[in-house]
């Protein structure tokens, strides 16, 4: 049973996910978070009271270990590293929607502030690829960029969506790290300096990533979904009801592979194998786990484990001694296993029963049990819906029994096409019958694992039986083929890849075909291919456009592929959105401007009526404080405008239509 | 004084029902004892534990379900005989497997509960208590709800032994012969008795006293009573704060070994606990430990290994376990097959040979089960699994808890109702839920439909549901297992019109009552049927009588029903408007479907509308309270942050901070409970008003503006006016 070695009450909150341990003077590690009222605190219980209080940073009256620094703003991100190529120590990074602060504690000077226009949402410090200087790397509005230690930006790139987690690793395993992006539009993309190496779509917003080993990497995403992947490759995964709020790669068993660790919403931290995904350790703490770090907290030269809770609670882990065998958690493991092989007898004793008790036959009027006829058989099929009145387009999964049997209610559990993981169908009892039809909606491009469960029985059985189906529903299934095409000679692979990936009418053998969209307003795409082997896809949409190379090509095989690609109706709109976002920087600094003017007006009220409290003339200071809360009415219109300007500037500025062309213009030249 | 007990699994039989296991007496201090317990395979199955190998002493055959076992003797003999029921069928064996006894009870019910005292036979089958001496019919008694169990007091206070009735209705019932002799109220619903002090019976049976009562509530309450003369004495109670399951099994037992008998509980969530007793007689929880299903049964004796002491435990999936207070051995070096014990070894090595022949077997069986799948005639059809499933009220937070327990691990759940319920997350389940869409408006009539999918080695879920009165329907649970060949199970739970109510059996009679009658042509039946359909804790069957008069606390607000019927006409009064306006929607509705005429009347108090808002008052206004303080929490903590300290607070706001996780946490154990008082308080005002033949939903708004500013006068005020 592995115990913690320490345990602190910090009396501050924690903010989720903004917890680091740097060590600012190069010795002493410190943990530092982000709390309340936009503060960062720092606990440092190796120096005491050696601080000196100046600038930004002042010592907690409540506890004479930490030391608060202010920043005044909601902090959004922050770590700890070396960033500079001759400090003693290591920076202290903070993000917040607007700004990035480099900071070093130890001299209590800022290194650089930068404003970012695109928010800091994660932040990574480390090398990236080629680049000479480790840079701090932020994520924002669908930009990432890196800062070197002067505040020169000295890497950018966009992506598709918001940024929640960032993690440099060695993906490609030629020694130089490849900067990882999860995004909330559920991709983690590898990014080669600014070029998209790979993409692996999830089915939620990434929220967490971490570096195993090698090119192993965790990942956690926001529907309590946490796992590991080997490149692109998946090892395993585990789904709770909690979400995960930090995970972070430590060895606590001691066998020299490092364990994923998962500190929960619900205050539960787990390990899990690396490998199996295998819980070998797990505690509790009593609120939601705020971040999990490491570092050689007690200074003896072993790296514990230190989990922090949103309290503020802090505990720290050995990793085990030789003498657990890698055995953390209290229970033997004899009794386990001798619990587990008596388990599966039960469970094999009970299906056995199951069996005998069918072969002998039960009287056919026993309708409570569910009898079925042995060969019932489930039909499934999927077929594409256009709209019709009342209801939307949509993909129809229709099941059915081929005899007087009912089916009394269907579960699918899919990912990433309905709201939560399942979707349930269960007519009422008067419209009981052997055939249902589900309208799936899938809204991304990307092919989904059905898996139906249906129950079956009678139509007063209190036991049903579960059909168990798994069907793939093909990845562009959203799309409904028009006019009958005519038959030319079937071009075998290309018809190949229309069949699996589109839902066609049977005895579809050409691959001339035109689709409509059933999302949005339905927009139309026509694939045809001429005899030269030359493919033509026209459709208004670049995503679609990009998927559809991406996923021909890798059917096809195709290591090179020449595409040109034309979106005159893209390009258009982004000349326009660009004279727009131009109008609304005009429109941002004149109102900044205003804003500074008031704010001298402001100070001089405020002096004005001041002295004319000391001066005990009663009569100028009410009016001037009655201008002074005019003014501050003004300054509140003012400042929604200004938001409101902002908003829209950000609506426009959304990167994603830029994005869009880059990566179909990526997969088309990578593919 | 510290107990650690460790755990040790012993064997694993079939599903058990509740007080199915015993130990036989010891033959000597400190033997080993041998364990009897019989499960709903019909197995008596009785065993010693020899080298840590169980060594079974004999075995019966299958056959119907046992639902109970006792030990008997002679008066002033070992009590070794073993009594086990199944049906209505009780039979007798030796310690060494002989039957000596079959005794058909001639019940039309199952028997539920049996005690064996001597040659005294008590068994009870729902409702009907049935007492044999010498297997000859003695005393007969019919009582008012369900009958969970029985146990049997002697005292020098009564002429003969009492039986003792734990019945369904929060009563004890006392009985002498065929009468009753009086009622015990209890804080809920009873589901075990025990005497507390059994031994001392042993000594001298003629001069036994036994006279102090254990029992143990369905909502997790523990107490002592003296049962005298002419009424009962309560000893002590200990509360459930911190939400345990129903208790199922009480035994007593010094095995901390201070030479006082320990309180051995085991509960319906897997919780065994051990209490001790203070100087002062008070109990205190001296050990706790989680088994992962139902503890059905529980006793305090020596199994596993001479001279220590153990608390032996029988689970629902029919696992006998030891806690023991041998200490484990620490050497063993567990993931490091090698130091695995050798008795460990050949239990494992046997165990997968047994495995590797099942699953010869089981693939023979899947083939055979497949080849039918060709042939046209043939049927498919698997036997019902068990499920012990459990949905009741609680009191403290006025929600519903639903249990499910399956003998194998549980693959998912599907719940649906066609009522508006809200189902609140519980921290012990690990389920991913997922909720999927419903149309309401579509004749599918669905308005929650959830899926649980469970983790692995999921044998039991615990869900909470809140409903609202007024609104009824059912809500269905189709129970998968992960058993092949995979079936789903199909369970009901009515949702009943007023199903915040429970059952109480004392009214205050000062309080101003409103009053809706019915007069018609109907049987007692037949109210008696539509009561059932309306109020929760009622028993199916009509009790005895002419007139019935059942009483009912709501268990939110706290206002009561009192409802009297018989042939041809019902009173029901409540001071709770509300209630009478749903009693009399839903009851006026069965009537028609059943095309009953009814002469429906209303007296209503005016009175009772500010008596209920008075009654509100202190709970609304604590919750407002607590709303506020806890929106302040996160403020003030900023504050006091930013300044360093919070001594330039105000006493009231210091005092917030002082206290602020307790405030969290009260505000965390009670979800919506706000709204949910919101939302009685606007039933209640349109109800008034309905009463009086107005329709003043138009006005609401303006009702919940007064009540986001609430002041008790002005909300009396408002409700008065119009």
């Amino acid at each position: 049973m592995l115990v913690p070695i320490f345990t602190l009450k910090l009396n501050h909150k924690i903010n989720p996910c903004m917890v680091t341990v740097g060590r600012f003077d190069g010795v002493h590690p410190c943990l530092t978070a982000a709390t309340q009222a936009g503060k960062v605190f720092i606990h440092n219980p190796h120096a005491r009271g050696q601080r000196p209080v100046a600038h930004r940073l002042s010592q907690s009256t409540q506890d004479s270990d930490i030391s608060l620094l202010n920043i005044n703003q909601a902090v959004s991100c922050l770590t700890a590293g070396s960033l500079g190529p001759n400090t003693t120590g290591d920076t202290l990074l903070v993000g917040s929607q607007t700004n990035l602060l480099a900071y070093d504690v130890h001299d209590n000077a800022d290194v650089f502030y930068r404003e970012v226009t695109d928010g800091a949402n994660a932040i990574v410090l480390g090398r990236l690829g080629d680049i000479q200087s480790p840079l701090a790397i932020i994520g924002g509005n669908c930009a990432i960029q890196g800062f070197d230690y002067q505040g020169k930006d000295q890497f950018w790139t966009v992506t598709g969506d918001n940024v929640r987690s960032l993690v440099l690793c060695d993906f490609t395993g030629d020694g130089k790290n490849e900067l990882l992006v999860g995004s909330e539009d559920f991709d983690i993309r590898v990014f080669r300096e600014d070029e998209l190496v790979s993409e692996m779509a999830e089915n939620e917003t990434v929220t967490s990533l971490c570096h195993m080993h090698g090119s192993r990497f965790g990942y956690a995403l926001a529907n309590g979904t946490v796992g590991v992947y080997d490149r692109s490759a998946r090892y395993w995964r585990i789904k709770s009801k909690n979400h995960a709020m930090s995970i972070h790669a430590f060895d606590l068993n001691g066998d020299g592979v490092v364990e994923l660790i998962t500190g929960w919403s619900n205050g539960k931290i787990d390990a899990r194998s690396d490998r199996t995904g295998e819980v070998i350790f797990k505690d509790n703490f009593s609120s939601s786990v705020a971040g999990v770090v490491q570092g050689d907290y007690r200074m003896d030269g072993q790296v514990q484990l230190i989990c922090t809770s949103t309290e503020g609670e802090v505990r720290g882990y050995l990793p085990a001694s030789k003498e657990l065998k890698g055995n953390l958690m209290e229970c033997s493991v004899e009794q386990d296993l001798v619990r587990e092989l008596s388990q599966r007898r039960q469970n094999l004793l009970l299906e056995l029963r199951n069996y005998e008790e069918n072969s002998k036959g039960v009287s056919e009027t026993d309708c409570e049990v569910g009898v079925i006829p042995a060969n019932t058989q489930l039909q499934t099929a999927l077929s594409v819906r256009s709209g019709a009145e009342g209801q939307k387009a949509h993909v129809e999964l229709s099941i059915s029994t081929p005899n007087e049997t009912i089916i009394r209610s269907v579960l699918i559990f899919a990912e990433g096409v309905f709201e939560g993981e399942s979707h349930v169908v269960h007519p009422s009892t008067q419209n009981l019958s052997g055939c249902v039809r589900v309208p799936i909606v899938p809204p991304k491009d990307i092919p989904v694992d059905l898996h139906i469960k249906a129950f079956v029985g009678g139509k007063t059985s209190t036991q049903f039986h579960v059909f168990e189906i798994t069907r793939q529903l093909p990845r562009f299934s959203m799309y409904v083929m028009g006019v009958d095409p005519l038959v030319t000679p079937p071009c075998g692979r290309v018809v190949m890849w229309l069949n699996q990936n589109f839902l066609l009418p049977e005895g579809t053998s050409s691959p001339d075909v035109t689709f409509t969209s059933l999302r949005g307003e339905g927009g139309l795409l026509s694939i045809s291919m001429a005899s030269s082997g030359q493919i033509t896809l026209s459709t208004d949409d670049v995503d679609l456009a990009g998927d559809l190379i991406q996923s021909l090509a890798s059917f096809l095989a195709i290591e090179d592929l020449s595409a040109e690609v034309d979106f005159p109706d893209y390009f258009k709109g982004l000349r326009t959105t660009l004279t727009e976002v131009d109008e609304f920087h005009s429109v941002h600094q004149k109102l900044t401007a205003a804003i500074a003017d008031h704010s001298n007006s402001i100070r001089n009220m405020l002096v004005q009526a001041e002295d004319a409290r000391l001066m005990g003339d009663m009569v100028t200071m009410k009016k001037r404080y009655r201008e002074l809360y005019d003014l501050n009415r003004d300054l509140v219109t003012e400042y929604k405008i200004r938001s409101n300007n902002h908003n829209a500037l950000l609506a426009r500025l959304n990167v994603n239509t830029l994005f869009k062309i880059m990566k179909a213009g990526a997969s088309s030249s990578s593919s | 004084m510290e107990l650690h007990l460790n755990r040790v699994d012993y064997m694993q039989v079939g599903v058990t029902s509740q007080k199915t296991m015993r130990l036989l007496p010891a033959l000597g201090k400190k033997a080993m004892q041998k364990v009897a317990v019989a499960d709903h395979d019909g197995v008596l199955t009785c065993f010693g534990m020899k080298k840590g190998e169980p060594v079974p002493v004999f075995k019966t055959l299958p056959g119907q379900k046992l639902s109970r076992l006792d030990l008997g003797g002679a008066p002033g003999t070992a009590q070794e005989k073993i009594f086990v029921c199944s049906g209505s069928e009780v039979r007798g064996f030796t310690k060494k497997g002989k039957q000596f006894l079959t005794f058909e009870a001639n019940l039309t019910e199952s028997i539920t509960a049996m005690r064996v005292s001597g040659a005294d036979l008590f068994v009870c089958a729902s409702y009907i208590y049935n007492h044999y001496c010498d297997c000859k019919d003695q005393n007969y008694f019919l009582s008012g709800d369900k009958i969970n169990d029985i146990t049997c007091v002697t005292s020098p206070h009564l002429p003969r032994p009492a039986p003792v009735l734990a019945c369904q209705d929060r009563l004890l019932r006392v009985l002498q012969g065929s009468d009753l002799l009086y009622n015990v109220q209890l804080p809920g619903p009873p589901s075990v008795l025990e005497l507390y002090n059994k031994d001392g019976g042993k000594s001298t049976p003629g001069e036994s006293r036994c006279e102090d009562v254990l029992y143990g509530t369905a909502d997790g309450k523990i107490g002592l009573l003296k049962i005298g003369e002419t009424s009962a004495v309560s000893q002590w109670e200990i509360d459930n704060h911190k939400k345990k399951g129903g208790v199922r099994c009480i035994d007593t037992y010094d095995i901390i070994g201070d030479g006082v008998s320990d309180l051995l509980i085991g509960r319906d969530d897997g919780s065994v606990e051990v209490y001790g007793f203070d100087g002062s007689g008070e109990p205190t929880l001296r050990f706790e430990h989680m088994l992962s299903e139902s503890v059905t049964s529980i006793q305090g004796g020596c199994v596993g290994k001479e001279s220590y002491d153990e608390v032996i435990t029988a689970t629902y999936t029919g696992w006998v376990t030891g806690l023991t207070t041998e200490p484990q051995k620490a050497e063993a070096g567990p993931g490091d097959e090698l130091r695995m014990s050798k008795e460990t070894q050949t239990k494992v090595s046997a165990l997968r040979l047994e495995l590797e022949q099942l699953q010869g077997r089981v693939l023979q069986g899947r083939e055979r089960y497949q080849q039918t799948a060709q042939s046209s005639t043939a049927v498919s059809a698997v036997p019902v699994f068990s499920i012990n499933d459990k949905f009741t009220l609680c009191q403290d937070d006025a929600s519903y808890s639903l249990t499910l327990e399956v003998q194998t691990p549980i693959d998912n759940l599907l719940l649906q109702s066609d009522v508006p319920i809200d189902l609140l997350d519980v921290d012990k389940n690990s389920a991913v839920v997922s909720f999927s869409e419903c149309d309401s408006e579509q004749p599918n009539g669905n308005f929650l439909l959830a899926t649980y999918r469970c983790q692995a080695n999921t044998t039991r879920l615990e869900l909470k549901v809140r409903s609202i009165e007024g609104q009824y329907g059912t809500l269905q649970a189709y129970i998968t297992p992960r058993l092949q060949p995979k079936t789903c199970q199909l369970r009901r739970y009515p949702i009943k019109p007023l199903s915040l109510h429970q059952r109480t059996h004392s009214l205050q009679q000062d309080r101003p009552m409103n009053r809706l009658s019915l007069v018609g042509q109907f049987s007692l039946a037949e109210i008696h049927s539509w009561v059932v359909f309306c109020l929760p804790e009622v028993p199916e069957k009509p009790p005895v009588g002419d007139t019935v008069t059942l009483h009912f606390l709501n268990t939110f607000l706290g206002t009561q029903l009192e409802a009297t019927y018989c042939k041809g006409e019902g009173h029901f009064r409540s001071d709770n408007i509300s209630t009478i306006s749903i009693l009399s929607d839903v009851l006026s509705k069965e009537a028609t479907q059943r095309k009953v005429n009814l002469n429906v009347s209303y007296d209503i108090n005016d009175e009772s509308v500010s008596h209920t808002l008075r009654m509100i008052h202190p709970q609304l206004e604590e919750q407002l309270l607590l709303a506020k303080k806890v929106q302040l929490i996160d403020a003030l903590k900023e504050l006091q942050v930013h300044e360093g300290t919070a001594d330039f607070l105000i006493p009231e706001y210091r005092s917030i901070l002082d206290q602020s996780q307790h405030l969290l946490d009260e505000y965390k154990k009670q979800p919506a409970h706000l709204e949910r008082l919101y939302g009685m308080i606007t039933d209640l005002y349109i109800d008034k008003f309905k009463f009086k033949g107005q329709n003043v939903k138009s006005k609401v708004s303006s009702l919940l503006e007064i009540l986001d500013n609430y002041d008790l006068q002005s909300l009396l005020a408002f409700f008065s006016e119009a």
